[in-house]
């Protein structure tokens, strides 16, 4: 592995039974590389980054990561490989996932205090200060549920960099949002792209992609069907199923209704 | 081995004949709480506020009472007061009485999930009052009344065998009488418990299964 | 009226015995359903098997009928339990019943994306169980553990027919001396109608408390 290489997956596939959700998936990641994943929905680019922290186990194929390898079947990595990769890799869900019992400076050291054996006063300082930079100092003392879903994603972020990660992987993090709290959370992944973080990125939001990823991957029919610098594949994509996707995100007005052929006037009679 | 197997073959017909008392108990207390409860559900939703206040106070006050003591009031205290009720009599009262309150709230509670969307979404379809009642509320109501009413079933089958204690000859008044003469008490009450378990486990699992794979088929 | 006050007394020691054995059994079949309950749900095949039919027992057999085979049952294995043994072993056998499934839905209630969170923040499984799982567990479980408090204080009832002096063995004995059936098992009845009336208010305070993140 080159050394500025952190993740590498070579020809990843995985099934849910017999189901094939991917096949042949390989990607590249540099240190200070943002990488977007973009793709119809069901293409498998959550259970793909989902693999990367080995949350969910592949079929065949090998992921190098920050180190170690793990190749896909029934080669478990131990404890200790798996423990080492997922402190050293943050994530941050869809759904945010934040810990309903614990308050907002609780969720963030739990880890930190846990795994890291942080003493207590310096993992509060440190949170504190992730808190200030996405705006949230004065939230520390509240319950998850009594935040807006922008506020909840921006703690789960604050969440997995407490632990002080070397890559980050989000998931869609910003699909469950209503539009106008979009915004506080991509300047927050933003601002992490721009201090050099290295980061994974599945998103259904092109322009954020166009602007903050290096790389861009289009994930569709079970695979990779087009991957290079974001704005080569996003501004000229060279393969037709990847221009297709592209049209359709661009111009959903465009796409057309299955029914048309049948020319039924809306709440005509045949 | 020998012993064993010809004591409990020697009793099976003296606890099947408390079996069938049992089972009757059963029923006739099922159909008690369940018309009683349906009468209390209507209560605690009516619009008047004495039958509500009514209603309420009952479900609130019987069901924190055990179950023996509601017996023992009804048999005991009752006929000190001049009302002398049969054991059989008391035992039904009883155990209808208190099941009442269950199955009220288990029809309340059903009534009230019914999403005022699927009312709305019937009546904007034109569906008259009754027809969303009969086509839309209660088909919806009784998969939700199903599961916990199976289960309260398994219990009120349960709590019949505290009616020995007023000399009912149930399941269980048999296996203490059989007990006491055969001073086998392990091997008489293990037989009554079988008994027992298997109707436990016909309304557990064979009811259990059967609304499960209903309700599968319907979605 | 007189036979009211009379009785006010035994009755009342009787019911503080009742909340005593209450009590005591309640902490011992929550550790044991707890622990019932992570090996019904992780453990290997054979001890998953054995809680599942341990529990199925305990729910499918008449209470009286369990608390009997431990009192009368054994004696004929030689075995003579106290009336005291008896009952806190039968409370504690049935409270661990009904405990593991109490815990066992509250686990199951937890969604998934909770131990991913955990799991992604390089958490072990056993910090994961006791810092994540477990306490949100405990929140959902309150409301059943609620009425699950209230059913183990209306079992001690059935204690008097092993002769474990309780309420219900003072009014009956009361009953026997005076005839006076109406107005003690009414006492008794009271007794039990205000220990539930507590036992539901402490429990809505514990919901309100953890309401806060619910
Ligand atoms: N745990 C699972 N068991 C079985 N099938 C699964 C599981 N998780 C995902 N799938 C299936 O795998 C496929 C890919 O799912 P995945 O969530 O990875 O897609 P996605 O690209 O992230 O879609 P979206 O954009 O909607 O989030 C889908 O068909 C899904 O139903
Ligand atoms: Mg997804």
């Amino acid at each position: 592995m080159s050394n500025d290489v952190v993740i590498r997956a070579d020809r990843l596939s995985k099934r849910f039974g017999t189901l094939t959700v991917f096949e042949d998936v390989s990607i590249e990641v540099k240190k200070r590389e943002v990488v977007a994943i973009i793709g119809p929905s069901g293409a498998g680019k959550s259970t793909f980054i989902r693999c990367i922290n080995y949350l969910h186990t592949f079929n065949q194929g090998t992921l190098e990561i920050l180190g170690h390898t793990i190749v896909g079947g029934h080669n478990h990595p131990s404890k200790d490989v798996l423990q080492d990769i997922r402190t050293r890799v943050g994530m941050v869900f869809q759904t945010f996932n934040l810990f309903p019992h614990l308050n907002v400076i609780e969720n963030i050291t739990l880890a930190p205090v846990e795994v890291k054996k942080v003493p207590r006063a310096q993992a509060n300082a440190r949170a504190m200060e992730l808190l200030e930079m996405v705006g949230l100092p004065h939230k520390a003392e509240m319950y998850p549920k009594r935040l807006s879903g922008g506020e909840q994603q921006r703690v789960a972020i604050c969440r997995a960099l407490a632990m002080e990660p070397e890559v980050m992987l989000f998931d869609e993090p910003t699909s469950m949002l209503d539009p106008e709290l979009v915004g506080e959370v991509l300047a927050a992944i933003r601002r992490l792209a721009k201090e050099g973080m290295t980061m994974v990125l599945v998103t259904h939001e092109m322009q954020f992609a166009k602007e903050v990823a290096d790389t861009v991957v289009i994930m569709a029919d079970h695979g990779v069907v087009e991957k290079g610098p974001a704005r080569e594949v996003l501004e000229s994509p060279r393969t037709e199923r990847a221009q297709s996707f592209l049209h359709r995100v661009l111009n959903p007005e465009e796409v057309p209704d299955p029914l048309e052929q049948e020319v039924l006037p809306i709440g005509g009679r045949r | 081995m020998q012993t064993l197997w010809s004591a409990w073959m020697q009793y099976l017909p003296l606890l099947l004949r408390g079996t069938a008392m049992t089972v009757e108990l059963t029923a006739a207390a099922l159909v008690v709480g369940v018309l009683f409860g349906f009468l209390l559900a209507l209560g605690r939703l009516s619009r008047v506020p004495a039958l509500d206040t009514l209603a309420t106070g009952y479900v609130e006050v019987v069901r924190a009472i055990p179950v023996l003591i509601i017996l023992f009031i009804t048999y005991y205290g009752f006929a000190e007061l001049g009302l002398v009720l049969s054991g059989i009599t008391a035992a039904v009262v009883s155990l209808g009485g208190f099941y009442a309150t269950q199955y009220g709230e288990i029809f309340r509670g059903a009534i009230l999930g019914i999403d005022r969307g699927q009312t709305e979404a019937a009546t904007a379809l034109g569906l008259t009052s009754a027809q969303t009642m009969r086509r839309v509320v209660l088909p919806q109501a009784f998969f939700t009344i199903l599961p916990p009413a199976t289960n309260q079933l398994s219990n009120l089958i349960k709590d019949t065998s505290l009616v020995f204690t007023i000399s009912v000859a149930d399941l269980m008044y048999q296996a203490n009488s059989a007990l006491s003469v055969n001073f086998l008490p392990m091997d008489m009450l293990l037989e009554a418990g079988v008994i027992y378990f298997i109707f436990y486990l016909i309304i557990a699992k064979v009811l259990g299964r059967w609304e499960v794979s209903v309700q599968r088929r319907r979605n | 009226m007189h036979i009211a006050l009379e009785y006010a007394g035994t009755i009342g020691v009787g019911g503080l015995k009742d909340v005593a054995l209450t009590v005591v059994s309640l902490i011992l079949s929550i550790i044991l359903g707890t622990l019932f309950a992570l090996g019904r749900l992780y453990g290997p095949w054979p001890v998953r098997t054995l809680i599942y039919w341990y529990v199925e027992i305990i729910r499918g057999l008449p209470a009286i009928l369990q608390l009997f085979i431990i009192y009368f049952g054994f004696t004929q294995w030689g075995i003579n339990f106290s009336p005291l043994t008896a009952a806190l072993i039968w409370l504690v056998a049935y409270g661990t019943g009904y405990a593991v499934e109490i815990f066992r839905s509250g686990i199951m209630e937890i969604p998934t994306g909770q131990r991913e969170a955990a799991a992604a923040l390089g958490l072990s499984s056993r910090t994961t169980m006791i810092r994540v799982v477990v306490p949100q567990a405990y929140a959902i479980m309150l409301p059943p553990l609620t009425s699950f408090v209230v059913l183990q204080l209306k079992n001690t009832t059935l204690l008097y027919l092993i002769g474990f002096a309780d309420i219900m063995y003072e009014a009956r004995l009361g009953v026997d001396a005076t005839n006076h059936a109406a107005i003690l098992y009414f006492m008794a009845a009271l007794a039990y109608l205000i220990l539930s009336l507590i036992i539901g208010r402490v429990g809505v305070r514990l919901e309100r408390n953890v309401a806060a993140y619910r």
